[in-house]
């Protein structure tokens, strides 16, 4: 296994870029259609869900790695607690969320009052638990060091995504969009042409 | 909703139609555009979705006097993937193929919104039948919108239906290669939504008048 720095570069950009979680993996739709009405909050949730991801992906690795698997070792097989996996994942997710919503609530109560409901519904954000399950899956983040860059990109890539999705759609508002298609519809639109447009990306890095 | 006097068969149409969890309420759109593909995904996904939001209806109806309000969500998220877990490993065992096409959504139904808003909206203040009727709904009201979406990706995307072939020769599913890709999938869903929401709107006027 090479630790180079190209390798974590390639994880990086494949993650963020070709395979973005939300244009390309479908995860983290409800966010990426609920909070990309402006670029600054979509621009924060982007920051929060990083952040969350970043630690969650870390902590379940080393769950799985740290605890799961040497006990299943001790009891003659390492995947003999595997079923605890998605339970153990969830409550990591829900417990780093209320950390960042205490963190937030502190140091930034503008932010925390821009959120409103927002931030507790991290816990449902599919697109952490999905990189955590993600990370669990492929056997070439079964070092630490990937699995971080893997979680940090895929943050990274969300964030792209809603912020370019707010961008849209702050000028969305000033158009004359059919009275059926405005809200969800035109936002699923959009986004189904920005995953063409991210479509372009494939190839880089593979 | 909750008013006493709607029957349970009402609950249950509301689920499918007035109140369809992707189509209406926009819940649960990550697997509806994820595992919509092809139809064989869509109704294995949307039977482990009805599978999952049955049971954690069932346990929370039959908990509703036990739950304690500020742990509810947690009861509710620990109910919700232990029956996930069954449902994942069930189709490991018995649809290996098709459970690794869904890759990572079938653990994801325990983030689904939509699941844990019945418990939450439902399950934790109405009897056993009612709850069981309202998921029974949802289930099907899920699982009907991911076929929609499924059936279209399909025949477009790849020519075929439950992997027959079902489109004249002349047709050639390579240029439309985009339906099954990402892009396919966010554009199909926001016309069909755009449909669902003129008839609505047609509807209200005609109610109207």
């Amino acid at each position: 296994m090479t630790l180079g720095i190209g390798t974590l570069m390639g994880i990086f950009l494949s993650v963020a870029l070709v395979n973005n979680l939300v244009l390309a993996g479908f995860l983290g739709i409800c966010p990426f259609l609920g909070v990309s009405r402006k670029i600054d909050m979509a621009f924060g949730m982007g920051c929060d869900v990083t952040f969350v991801m970043t630690i969650s992906g870390v902590v379940t690795w080393l769950i799985v790695h740290g605890i799961l698997v040497p006990v299943g070792n001790a009891l003659g097989d390492p995947e003999a607690l595997f079923f605890l996996k998605y339970v153990a994942f969830i409550m990591v997710i829900a417990s780093m969320v209320q950390l960042v919503e205490m963190y937030v609530r502190k140091f930034f109560p503008p932010l925390y009052t821009a959120f409103g409901v927002f931030l507790p519904l991290i816990t449902t954000n599919c697109a952490i638990l999905g990189a955590c399950l993600l990370i669990d899956m492929k056997p070439e983040y079964q070092n630490l060091l990937n699995a971080t860059v893997f979680a940090f990109g895929g943050g990274i890539g969300f964030m792209l995504a809603i912020t370019l999705m707010a961008g849209v759609r702050e000028h969305i508002r000033f158009s004359d969009v059919p009275k059926c298609l405005q809200g969800p519809a035109i936002t699923l639109l959009v986004a189904g042409i920005l995953a063409l447009a991210f479509l372009g990306f494939a190839g880089i890095g593979s | 909703m909750a008013d006493g006097k709607v029957s349970d068969f009402t609950q249950f149409r509301e689920g499918v139609v007035d109140n369809n969890p992707v189509l209406v309420q926009l819940l649960g759109m990550c697997p509806a555009l994820a595992v919509s593909n092809t139809l064989e995904n869509a109704i294995v996904m949307g039977g482990a979705a009805t599978f999952v939001v049955v049971m954690s209806n069932l346990v929370t109806s039959l908990l509703r006097h036990q739950i304690k309000p500020h742990v509810r969500i947690l009861i509710f998220t620990l109910t919700i993937s232990t029956f996930v877990t069954i449902a994942d490993l069930f189709l490991r065992a018995h649809l290996f193929d098709v459970s690794r096409k869904l890759g990572p959504f079938v653990p994801l139904i325990i983030v689904n919104c939509m699941i844990i808003s019945r418990a939450e909206v439902v399950a934790i203040r109405n009897g056993l039948k009612r709850s069981l009727a309202d998921a029974f709904g949802i289930g099907v009201g899920f699982t009907l919108a991911l076929s929609v979406v499924g059936v279209i990706r399909e025949i477009l995307g790849s020519g075929t239906l439950l992997n027959y072939p079902v489109t004249p020769a002349a047709f050639e599913p390579h240029l439309w290669i985009i339906m099954v890709l990402p892009p396919g999938a966010f554009l199909t869903l926001g016309v069909i939504i755009g449909i669902v929401n003129y008839v609505r709107q047609r509807d209200r006027k005609g109610g109207a008048a």
